[in-house]
């Protein structure tokens, strides 16, 4: 059993890329797991499946490497999300999402950052005050 | 001459109805689902079913407007009568037994409103009667509770053009029902049969026959009574839904009848007025200013006290602009004072400001409008109220109207006098210009001299006056503020007492005011018309909404002008300080309306900036001139007020006033004689004059769209 | 009451070698109702040298850390049975109720009709909408504040809703450092919308035989 586990473990490195990249990717994603390349979305984050894991851990993503460790959960974009939370088993690549002129670009969560959301009136004031010598 | 002709049939026919209905007084014992009631024979079924507290449901009938009869929602069945009858026309029968609530009447209920529902469209959630609209109460009250609709491609709705029917009324005329109530009301109350139907069957439409505009001063009404969606109010379309507005109940001052309003207003912005019923004042209806105009309180406020530096005005605070104000009253002598008062001041700031004045030992507080201060003048208080009250007309045979036009003056009292015309054969006589007052009158002439020779028995129509039972004469203010003005009044004052009939409490001499703040400013004792301002030239004017620029700052030579007001109008221009005050749905205050019933108003909305309640201001102002005047809160203040006139504090009543007699010998010597080379005018003439008529109506956007419809619609062809 | 107490006393079943145990005759004289032990007290038993040297050895040799160490070690090479998040996802349902969208139709015009019918219906009164009639005549917004921090993500705003305008979008990861980046107003949900468009379809695809 043991001997299986050392096994697989060096499996996994293998497909990894080898030791130094496996230690990498164990530093930066905190586990080393290899699968299946479902997909790679507009932003570079690369989405993985292996079913020999159980439900949940058998998707996962890997951030796209710009981000280097500011990866957040708010990086996947809509299309891949409903996949991602095991909604649909069809991943966008398979079934396109529909694509319209207006539709906007994924933002992660801007918070703490100054691109952040910050609320403003989308009213006029209600009431217009008198300003002298003008009628 | 059709309009006329139309006029007097309808005029005719009611006349018949009533006639016909006060011959057996009898009473007669009806059933309604076992209750006995008994009734006036005459009485339809709806009205025997609302005294035992039922309620029919009903589209078309109103209780103010006459039987149509053509929703049938309200049918009932009648037991041993083979088809259910329309309770709002038909009148009860000795007997009968009245199922409102049998499967039959259910029956015809839901049939009813399927045919109604299959050519309305349900557009609900953007349609703006949604939240009070009848026909979605009704359908789920009295509808079926499943649909046979099965055109689910929408192939056989029923759809209508809208029409144009000015900018006050929004039309969607595929969710008309044709319970014609607008019409009856254009017919009836405004008096201008510009609306019909045309067409029948599924074809029916309302519609004003050829391309016009539904101009009145009473056309938002309509929006009231349109049971569904189809007229809607176009400054209010999209912006608001009845269950999200808090409704303040207050009184419209924007002119002198004191109709009761509701004020509707969500996160302290006013979002519409709609009438409040009071059958002593304005029934149900409230003229298109009152209802229209409140999108001039958001607009020219004054929401910052300002001082004038280097011959501009600039914002302060309120500690610095009361300091500039006090510094001036204390290095002014009291002689040196005055005040002058605008037409939407409340008695609570008239009582406050005179308080404060009289105790800088300053004598000169005057009102805006005028007012004859010969003979007895303003002392006695029935000789500038409209003594006979709103509601005598109704009980009046004849009307005499000097110099006013009560169509565009207090338009509500016009349609009672309308209303009195087409129901009691009120006749009606007028001297002034000739001008449509929505009924037919005669027209004595316009010049001053008929008064007289009317109380000398020197003219035609004299005689009628002598064998009227309930005459009323009704002078309007304006005649008076001319230069015989005085005259005038007591011409017209000695017509009346020589037609006052000594054994019956009838009051004959009426004054109708325009401005809501002049009667409580006169029973407080101030004094009317800025004329002593002019002469006195004083070197401190207060003027309190003072906005019809009745003085000019450039006959006052070196005086100091301190504006508390609202608005930035007139008054404000002149001003070297302003202080900020509250408009009539900002605070608690007191009007009197023309017939002298007290009234308040109460607050809907806080007022904008900086800007505080007036008495307040008037309070502060007097702590900084070193005064203190003795009340702080509204309670005592109005305690004071009771002092001054006790009148003033007796909310929604009307104190008896009568001193026709005494006031009589008192017109010893007058100013001036009749002047009958200058002709009796009005101001207020047609329909494009009576929209913008103060600070608050001026700054509305609506009522300048109002006033440019006026005048394209006179270069209408039809 | 002094019977009772005479009584209670002369009933010698409650009385132990300790006194009046069972009872306390206080508790009945003050009608504050009864109590009984029912737990025994355990007689002290006299340790044998054996068990003596058991324990000092347990405590010695850290026994109970040691094997709990094991089990933890054991662990280490067994599949975690937790989610590495963010790198993994729990399963979500299409119905789920997170951010606030509102929608547009594939036009690109925006879907809401300011009938005010979720303002109406929303129990924690966060959602604030104003209207007007915009230039073509068309019933909309002007104003569409969502207090994220007041909603209780009913989900009743999107029930409410006739034309599927507003509703609650798949996205929880929306947390903020400030409480008023959760002030949302019209320009955000919108934008939210078109960010979400594609998985709020698929959502409402997703459920529409349940609707």
């Amino acid at each position: 059993m043991i001997i299986d586990k050392v096994h697989k473990t060096l499996r996994v490195i293998q497909e990894n890329g080898g030791w130094l990249n496996s230690l990498l990717k164990l530093y930066r994603y905190d586990t080393l797991k290899s699968g299946r390349l479902v997909g790679t979305d507009d932003y570079g984050n690369r989405y993985y499946e292996n079913k020999e894991y159980f439900m949940g851990r058998d998707r996962w993503v890997e951030y796209a490497d710009k981000v280097r460790l500011d990866y957040d959960g708010s990086q996947i974009p809509a299309e891949w999300y409903g996949w991602m939370h095991h909604k649909t088993d069809i991943p966008p690549t398979l079934r396109p999402p529909p694509k319209y002129k207006w539709l906007a670009q994924h933002t992660e969560n801007m918070t703490g950052t100054s691109r952040q959301y910050v609320p403003y009136d989308t009213v006029p004031p209600k009431i217009q005050p008198w300003i002298p010598g003008k009628k | 001459m059709l309009r006329r002709g139309v006029s007097s049939s309808l005029r005719n026919a009611l006349q018949v109805q009533k006639r016909s209905a006060a011959s057996a007084p009898e009473k007669i014992e009806v059933f309604i689902d076992d209750q006995s009631v008994m009734v006036e024979p005459g009485t339809t079924v709806l009205q025997a079913a609302a005294m035992v507290g039922i309620e029919i449901p009903r589209f078309c009938y109103h209780e103010r407007l006459s039987v149509a009869g053509n929703c049938r929602m309200c049918l009932v069945e009648v037991e041993k009568s083979p088809k259910p009858v329309a309770a709002c026309a038909m009148p009860v029968m000795k007997g009968w037994r009245i199922k409102t609530n049998s499967p039959l009447t259910k029956k015809a209920r839901e049939g009813v409103m399927e045919f109604l529902l299959t050519n309305h469209p349900l557009d609900c959630p953007i349609c703006d009667q949604g939240g009070e609209c009848d026909l979605q109460d009704q359908s789920m009250a009295f509808g079926s509770d499943r649909s046979r609709f099965t055109d689910v491609n929408y192939t056989g709705k029923r759809a209508v053009e809208d029409k144009d029917l000015g900018p006050l009324v929004k039309t969607v005329m595929t969710r008309c029902i044709q319970c014609t109530r607008c019409v009856r009301f254009a017919s009836e109350i405004a008096g201008i049969p510009t609306l019909g139907s045309t067409g029948r069957g599924q074809e029916m439409q309302i519609g004003t026959y050829v391309e016009k505009m539904f101009l009145s001063e009473l056309s938002g009404n309509v929006i009231d009574l349109c049971p569904v969606g189809a007229l809607t109010s176009k400054p209010y379309t999209f912006t608001a839904r009845p269950w999200e507005t808090r409704k303040t109940e207050s009184i419209d001052v924007l002119d002198a009848v004191g109709s009761n309003i509701v004020v509707s207003t969500r996160a302290g912005d006013v979002m519409r007025v709609i009438p409040k019923n009071n059958d002593d004042v304005n029934e149900e209806w409230i003229s298109d200013k009152a209802r229209f105009s409140y999108d001039g309180l958001k607009r020219q406020r004054l929401t910052t006290p300002m001082v004038r530096k280097n011959g501009e005005l600039e914002a302060c605070d309120w500690q610095e602009a009361l300091m500039v104000v006090a510094n001036k009253i204390a290095t002014t002598p009291g002689d040196r004072m005055a005040a002058l008062v605008g037409g939407l001041s409340d008695a609570e700031t008239l009582t406050a400001l005179k308080d404060l004045m009289n105790h800088l030992e300053c004598e000169t507080l005057c009102t805006e409008e005028k007012f004859p201060m010969d003979g007895a003048g303003t002392d006695l208080r029935s000789n500038y109220l409209l003594n006979s009250r709103l509601t005598g007309v109704e009980e009046a045979d004849l009307v005499l109207i000097i110099g006013c036009n009560p169509r565009f003056e207090s338009p509500v009292f016009n349609a009672r006098i309308r209303k009195s015309w087409i129901a009691n054969e009120l006749d009606v006589a007028v001297i002034g210009p000739k001008v449509d007052l929505t009924y037919t009158y005669d027209h004595l002439g316009d010049s001053p001299k008929t008064i007289a020779d009317l109380a000398s028995g020197n003219h035609e129509f004299s005689q009628r006056l002598k064998t009227a039972k309930r005459p009323m004469i009704i002078v309007g203010s304006e005649a008076l503020q001319r230069e015989d003005g005085g005259a005038i009044y007591s011409a017209a004052h000695k017509l009346a007492l020589s037609l006052q009939n000594t054994t019956e409490d009838w009051k004959v001499f009426n004054v109708l005011h325009r401005v809501a703040g002049q009667v409580a400013a006169l029973d407080l004792g101030y004094r009317a018309g800025a004329d002593e301002i002019a002469a006195n030239k004083p070197a401190l004017l207060y003027m309190l909404g003072a906005d019809e620029a009745a003085v000019d700052r450039k006959d006052l030579q070196n005086c100091f002008i301190v504006y508390q007001g609202h608005h930035g109008d007139r008054g404000a221009e002149q001003a070297d300080v302003i202080l900020p005050g509250c408009a009539y749905t900002e605070k608690q205050a007191t009007y009197v309306n023309t017939e002298g019933r007290t009234q308040q108003t109460f607050p809907a909305v806080t007022p904008p900036g900086l800007a505080r309640e007036d008495w307040k201001i008037i309070r502060a102002l007097s702590e900084f001139a070193g005064v203190g005047l003795p009340y702080d809160n509204i309670e005592e203040l109005r305690g004071r007020m009771s002092e001054i006139a006790p009148n003033l504090v007796k909310y929604s009543v009307v104190e008896e006033a009568n001193y026709f007699a005494q006031a009589g010998p008192l017109f010893g010597k007058l100013a001036s004689a009749l002047r009958s080379d200058e002709k009796l005018d009005t101001k207020l003439k047609g329909l494009e004059d009576f929209f913008m008529t103060d600070s608050i109506s001026r700054a509305s956007a609506t009522m300048a769209k109002c006033v440019q419809a006026a005048m394209n619609e006179k270069k209408n062809r039809h | 009451m002094a019977a009772l107490v005479r009584t209670l006393l002369r009933d010698k079943s409650h009385i132990t070698a300790f006194g009046l145990r069972y009872v306390r005759t206080s508790s009945i004289l003050q009608g504050q109702g009864e109590y009984i032990q029912v737990n025994q007290i355990p007689e002290k038993e006299l340790m044998t040298r054996e068990a003596i040297a058991d324990r000092t050895a347990k405590l010695f040799f850290f026994e109970e850390l040691v094997r709990g160490m094991m089990v933890t070690l054991g662990m280490i090479f067994k599949e975690p049975a937790t989610i590495n998040y963010p790198f993994e996802k729990g399963p979500l349902s299409p119905r789920f109720r997170g951010e606030h969208a509102l929608r547009r139709y594939p036009s690109g015009e925006e879907r809401c009709i300011a009938c005010k019918l979720c303002e109406a219906i929303c129990p924690a009164q966060a959602i604030t909408i104003e209207a007007e009639e915009r230039a073509d005549g068309s019933r909309r917004t002007t104003r569409y504040d969502i207090d994220m921090t007041k909603c209780i993500y009913c989900g009743f705003c999107q029930e409410a809703c006739p034309v599927d305008a507003i509703v609650e979008g798949p996205n929880f990861e929306y947390s903020t450092e400030t409480h008023e980046e959760l002030l949302y107003n019209k320009e955000k949900l919108l934008d939210n919308g078109d960010k979400w468009e594609p998985e709020i379809q698929a959502n409402i695809r997703a459920d529409y035989l349940y609707r």
